[in-house]
């Protein structure tokens, strides 16, 4: 195995279907997740993040580009990666007439684990997801959060060196996210490498340790979540209170954003002082932030549409 | 489970009702049509569970074969509808009344009949984009081809210029083959050939089918 996870190299997929124009899904993708990093997926609902993780899974085929897994060539040799990856499906449910504890040590059983460690696993996986309350309850008697944590459970117990996550958290209230999270952790810490897409963007930046925007079917930024907000011109973020009109003055400073009367300028940490002080001479009330995550990536998404 | 045996149950409340002197016949037929439409259960199963639980994804993108998902899918349901048809077997051997060979027999085309249809559901189950269609066409196909045939009844009341047809047809060349052996109905040499051959060759080729489009439809295209 190499000491890179996955790798893609100009990637495309397109899905031809009969009366209708193709749709091209991935438009080159080449990105790189190393052994041991958590690296998510950002991008708009159809952006591209699923195909692409269906493809890095096995379960489809690119129409061009290549893509490894620990060396192995996923399209040619699907069946050596199988071994080395696990997946959480998109909106996928555990069995309903199994209880979450019959769920897991039966996956685990399927892929060849024995009975002992099955069983073990399965007890250390429903503890780690607060699960152990609802164990023996049948996974149609579950709430739609518990039922996703009984699927996150599910993959996490089989510490697959390779798991990939689509939306893993949907559906959870803070608390599983959390346990989520440092399950997630917990895997890389002890050697696995996690692939996530997912719509929170605090997860996204509280978990990975870089991340990967698409739209369209491109990788358009990648980088730390440091990285992506440096992108977007600054770490600090000034608002403006009925500012409208003196737009033009805050131009120069950084990337502004009006929203009704209020405006927003994305500035860099050396040019605060310079800025407060225009704000001040207009008597304009200011109040400073750091950038999110959500706002660098609203900003360099919606950029990337503006530009088409 | 029981729902499983309403069609069965009411023809052969009919079948009682009209002629009960063909019961017998009726009882091994409707063993044999019950393990035909496990075929069914299948296909209703393997592309719910594919399309509202994501269950292809989870489990095929790891190490578990697609040939050992497919099969070993077909024999948890079998598990899971058996035991009303073993009741049925029982009332069969009694009323019949089967011997130790006969009894042997059913056994054997109760289960190259099972593999067949299990074949055909899980590759049909492949072809549904969305549940709402599954269970009006799989019960179609499974009853018209169940039931319409010689399964029910004896094959000498079904018209001779099409009996070649339904001997190769699983569930009526199964029963026909029951129906010869406890001298119900008499088959000629050809007749014999064809609906065991039949059977047997139908059987291997779609086992064989099903076996290389599971292995080929685990990757979308």
């Amino acid at each position: 195995m190499t000491g890179e996870a996955l790798r893609s190299e100009a990637l495309r997929k397109v899905y031809h279907s009969k009366g209708a124009p193709p749709v091209e899904a991935l438009s080159g993708v080449s990105m790189e997740v190393r052994r041991r990093e958590r690296v998510a997926l950002l991008g708009r609902n159809g952006a591209g993040k699923t195909t692409f993780l269906k493809i890095a899974s096995t379960l489809l085929r690119p129409t061009s580009g290549s893509i490894e897994v620990f060396g192995f060539d996923v399209d040619r040799t699907p069946e050596k990666v199988r071994p080395y990856i696990a997946v959480v499906p998109q909106e996928g449910k555990p069995f309903f007439h199994l209880t979450p504890r019959e769920q897991i040590f039966t996956y685990l059983r399927t892929r060849g684990l024995s009975r002992e460690t099955a069983r073990f696993r399965t007890e250390q996986s429903l503890s780690r997801m607060g699960l152990t309350d609802f164990a023996d309850r049948l996974s149609i008697t579950l709430s739609g959060g518990q039922r996703q944590r009984t699927m996150v459970a599910t993959v996490i117990a089989t510490e697959a060196p390779l798991l990939f996550l689509d939306e893993p958290t949907i559906g959870m209230d803070p608390f599983a996210r959390r346990a989520v999270w440092a399950s997630l952790r917990d895997l890389t810490d002890r050697g696995s490498t996690i692939l996530l897409t997912t719509h929170y963007l605090d997860e996204a930046e509280a978990l990975s340790h870089r991340l990967y925007i698409v739209e369209r079917g491109h990788v358009i930024v990648s980088g730390t979540a440091e990285e992506l907000k440096w992108a977007v011109g600054g770490t600090l973020k000034v608002t403006l209170p009925q500012a409208a009109p003196e737009v033009e003055r805050f131009r120069s400073f950084g990337e502004c954003a009006l929203d009704g009367a209020l405006l927003t300028i994305i500035v860099h940490p050396e040019r605060l002082g310079e800025l407060m002080e225009v704000a001040f001479r207009a008597k304009l009330s200011a109040t400073v932030g750091p950038v999110t995550l959500e706002e660098a990536f609203l900003r360099v998404v919606g950029r990337s549409i503006d530009e088409d | 489970m029981a729902t499983s045996m309403v069609v069965q149950g009411v023809i052969l409340v009919f079948v009682w009702i009209l002629n009960s002197s063909l019961i017998g016949v009726a009882l091994v037929g409707a063993v044999l049509f019950s393990m035909f439409t496990m075929g069914q259960r299948v296909l209703n199963e393997a592309a719910y569970i594919r399309i509202d639980h994501k269950a292809n994804d989870l489990y095929l993108a790891g190490p578990l074969s697609p040939e050992s998902y497919f099969l070993g899918m077909s024999a948890g349901i079998l598990v899971v509808y058996v035991p009303p048809v073993l009741v049925v077997g029982v009332l069969a051997v009694l009323v019949v009344p089967l011997t130790a060979a006969e009894v042997l027999l059913l056994l054997g085309l109760s289960a190259v009949v099972w593999v067949t249809a299990a074949s055909i559901g899980y590759v049909f189950s492949t072809g549904f984009r969305d549940n709402r269609a599954i269970w009006a066409y799989s019960s179609l196909f499974f009853n018209v081809f169940g039931v319409l045939p010689p399964v029910f009844y004896p094959l000498r009341l079904f018209p001779a210029p099409l009996r070649p047809v339904v001997l190769l047809m699983p569930p009526s060349a199964a029963s026909s083959l029951m129906q010869w052996a406890t001298g119900v109905t008499q088959l000629s040499l050809g007749e014999l050939l064809l609906a065991a051959g039949g059977l047997v060759a139908e059987a291997a080729i779609l086992v064989s089918f099903a076996i290389f489009w599971a292995r080929r439809t685990v990757r979308g295209r």
